[in-house]
């Protein structure tokens, strides 16, 4: 896929010739993506290809040496207002990284409550809704370590979506996870897409990332080989490297 | 017990009004002396009768100050259970020389180790303390004799009487630390040694009541001490020990005042004992405190019970000299402890943080005062500092201050490992997580990271303190009147030492106990991270 070279200001990201480098190891290599609104990006490649890094920009959580990330039309850079950029761009992890000392409430009202100074009946009224969503609003007052870990991961979801934002960041969210509860969280990432709110998501499991990606996009040494449909990718990889990634997987 | 009971004298310094002091300030020096010569008159000592036309230099600020170590009757100690009424012939002595000079006294109490120290750096004016006068002394200071004195080597009753020192050969035998006893014995030891025979083996202690308690329960042969003491100690050991030997030695004749080296002072110092003697004052002050020169009466045969006495543990337990001494320990082990906390945290984030010149210094910091004796630090901080920084020996600058100061830097080295680990061991995801809700660094710190580190830190640091809580007994080397300090004293003066350390046990053990229980109490506020606990107690 071409894209132009400026970035698409209409696009929820835009992202031109983005780079990363942790010393003189080049983990991001000239990066090229337009998302649109509500749409589900899946990014797939072997470990080490620099998916994290990637979707780590996307926040800031890790700045990005050169390129333009734009989101909403609005250039995300040193200048940036980080606590207005994380308020619309979530996260989500693989480890959930739930705060331990903190009620599942408390966890869902805890960065509303102090980075937003929204009132403690608000921020908890908002948090039973999206627990509600997410199917575990009667563990509200458990602490996260008697939960199992999708239970876990949804909490960590209804957090990130406490803070209303426009996209969200999944990393690796079904590794930890049973099959059982990998489909509940599919579930839950389509009710995102249907309330409008823009997913990218790293995954290593392939099943996962078929039933869900609108695109795929595929990394591998830090740069952007494929941006394929899913049913195009799995079935007819364009590029070498996406076929041998491919074979080793399902040999796995 | 002793009958004579000092006058009720306030020994705490005595306040002057304002306006005097105003005035005294202003003064030119004669009449600074005569104002405080007037005010003395009035208030203190009407019957005066010296008159002072010069006073020595160690004499300022309108007062004598005075080093002593009250456990050394019936020279110097604690007469009754309040550790500040000082008692003795040297108090009596230091009173009367205040009133000579017309000026008030104002003692402090020490171990006997560090009032040399103290009268180096100008904190007091002078030493009266059951000292001799001896050569070796008076190298560095000047001493003015007292009081006739001798030697006696003292064992349990029915010990044989020998004839020299040389007849100890291969016997224990106890002194006092930091007396010159020891370097005598040596002086013995080198005879005995050219002569081929076994030395003295000699064992110190730090007061002179567990040097005699050693003869009494039987684990050396005899002690070596001064003749007056036993005069004293007589009510207490009648009848248990005996003088086996008056050894001549030219060196321990004479017990004497000790100030710094300064000729003219020495000469004031002189012409006023020397009055007092011609005034039969001071053999008067020998007479009220029994001091009398026959040896052989000392010992009537008078038997102590050896029983657990309980109405003296239950006393002492409920006396206000154990009770004050409790609460300083703990007002001083709380004080230091949460000043080492607030001062570690911040170093313990910075020495987890990037390398600097600032984390290399207190990484320095934490090996030095891990790696140097609490002990030698509270030395070092009451005796070496107002050598290099004379505000250090100001009144303000009290042992409290010191032992503040002291154990605060000094447990702040061991806390901040504590906070170290503590800090490190919050999984590095949770400020990950914090970052992508746009929380702030402060935000990060005190509500996600500072909660769960507590939770680690807290059990290593209960034990921090329940150890500094006994470690801040070492601080009665700087005559803080902590507990220790408080029940050495009451034994010094009553030899009932295992109903006094009985009481010192109850209060620490009583204190270490409520710590524990507070221990238990706040780990229950922690049932997040246990899932059994929090499965019972969540629902």
């Amino acid at each position: 896929m071409q894209l132009s070279t400026s970035p698409d200001p209409t696009a929820r990201i835009s992202i031109r010739g983005l780079s990363k480098f942790y010393k003189d190891y080049l983990a991001l290599d000239r990066v090229d993506l337009d998302v649109r609104k509500g749409e589900r990006i899946v990014v797939l490649g072997p470990s080490g290809s620099g998916k994290s890094t990637f979707i780590r920009c996307l926040n800031r959580i890790e700045p990005h040496d050169s390129g333009v990330l734009m989101i909403d039309g609005r250039v995300i850079d040193d200048r940036t207002d980080l606590t207005a950029l994380r308020g619309s761009v979530g996260m989500v992890f693989q480890n959930y990284n739930l705060f331990p000392h903190l009620s599942v409430l408390d966890n869902c009202t805890l960065a509303p409550r102090l980075v937003r100074g929204v009132g403690t009946s608000d921020a908890e009224a908002t948090a039973r809704r999206y627990l509600s969503q997410v199917n575990i609003a009667e563990q509200a007052d458990k602490f996260p370590i008697q939960l199992s870990g999708g239970q876990q991961q949804r909490v960590a979801i209804a957090r990130a979506l406490c803070m209303n934002p426009e996209i969200i960041l999944f990393d690796e969210p079904t590794a930890a996870l049973d099959p059982e509860s990998i489909s509940g969280i599919v579930g839950i990432m389509r009710d995102l897409t249907e309330q409008g709110i823009t997913t990218v998501c790293v995954t290593h499991e392939m099943g996962f990332a078929r039933h869900i990606a609108d695109r795929i996009v595929f990394m591998d040494r830090g740069a952007v080989l494929e941006i394929t449909p899913p049913e195009e990718f799995f079935t007819a990889p364009r590029t070498e490297r996406a076929r041998t990634f491919l074979a080793q997987m399902i040999r796995h | 017990m002793p009958s004579t009971r000092p006058p009720a004298l306030a020994l705490s310094r005595p306040r002057r009004t304002p306006a005097l002091q105003r005035i005294t300030r202003r003064a030119a020096p004669w009449r600074r002396i005569c104002l405080a010569a007037l005010f003395v008159l009035a208030f203190i000592l009407p019957a005066a009768r010296a008159h002072a036309d010069d006073l020595p230099s160690f004499v300022h600020d309108g007062q004598l100050t005075l080093c002593t170590n009250p456990t050394l009757p019936p020279m110097t100690f604690v007469n009754g259970s309040d550790t500040n009424a000082l008692a003795g012939m040297d108090i009596d002595l230091a009173r009367r020389l205040a009133a000579y000079w017309h000026v008030p006294l104002v003692p402090q109490t020490m171990d006997f180790e560090g009032l040399f120290p103290s009268l180096s750096a100008q904190r007091c004016g002078m030493v009266i303390s059951g000292v001799l006068r001896q050569a070796g002394r008076l190298r560095n200071y000047d001493a003015v004799a007292y009081l006739d004195s001798s030697v006696v080597a003292v064992a349990r009753v029915g010990t044989p009487r020998i004839r020299t020192m040389a007849d100890l050969s291969g016997q224990t035998v106890a002194v006092q630390s930091g007396t010159s006893y020891a370097a005598q014995i040596e002086r013995e030891n080198d005879r005995l040694r050219a002569a081929g025979r076994l030395p003295i083996i000699l064992q110190q202690y730090p007061t002179e009541d567990q040097v005699v308690q050693q003869v009494l329960i039987g684990r050396v042969h005899a002690f070596i001490s001064q003749d007056v003491e036993l005069y004293y100690r007589q009510k207490q050991l009648g009848g248990k020990v005996t003088i086996i030997l008056t050894p001549d030695y030219p060196d321990f004749h004479q017990f004497a005042v000790y100030i710094r080296k300064d000729a003219h002072d020495t000469e004031l110092l002189q012409k006023a004992i020397d009055d007092l003697t011609q005034q039969g004052e001071l053999s008067a002050m020998a007479r009220k405190w029994g001091i009398s020169g026959d040896h052989q009466s000392v010992f009537t045969d008078r038997k102590a019970s050896s029983r657990f006495d309980f109405a003296t543990f239950f006393s002492a337990l409920l006396s206000t000299a154990f009770l004050k001494g409790a609460a300083l320990t703990l007002v001083i082990a709380i004080l230091s402890h949460l000043t080492a906390i607030i001062i570690s945290v911040p170093m313990a984030m910075k020495l987890n943080g990037r390398d600097s010149i600032v984390r290399r210094l207190l990484g320095l910091y934490v090996a030095i005062f891990r790696g140097a004796p609490t002990l030698l630090q509270l030395l070092f901080i009451w005796n070496a500092l107002p050598q290099f920084f004379p505000i250090f020996r100001e009144h303000w600058f009290t042992p409290f201050l010191a032992t503040w100061l002291s154990l605060s830097i000094n447990e702040s080295a061991y806390q901040v490992e504590i906070n170290r680990a503590a800090l490190r061991a919050v999984d590095p995801g949770q400020v990950l997580a914090a970052d992508a809700l746009g929380m702030t660094t402060a935000q990060t710190y005190r509500h996600v990271i500072f909660p769960q580190a507590l939770r680690i830190a807290l059990p290593p640091t209960i034990n921090e303190f329940i150890s500094l809580l006994k470690t801040t007994s070492l601080a009665s080397v700087i005559s803080l009147q902590e507990l220790l300090a408080v029940t050495q004293i009451q034994v010094a003066r009553t030899f009932q030492f295992t109903e006094y350390y009985a009481a010192a046990l109850v209060y620490y053990l009583a204190m270490v106990f409520f710590f524990l229980f507070l221990q238990k109490r706040i780990e229950r506020r922690f049932v997040w991270a246990d899932r059994d606990k929090a499965s019972t107690d969540a629902a």
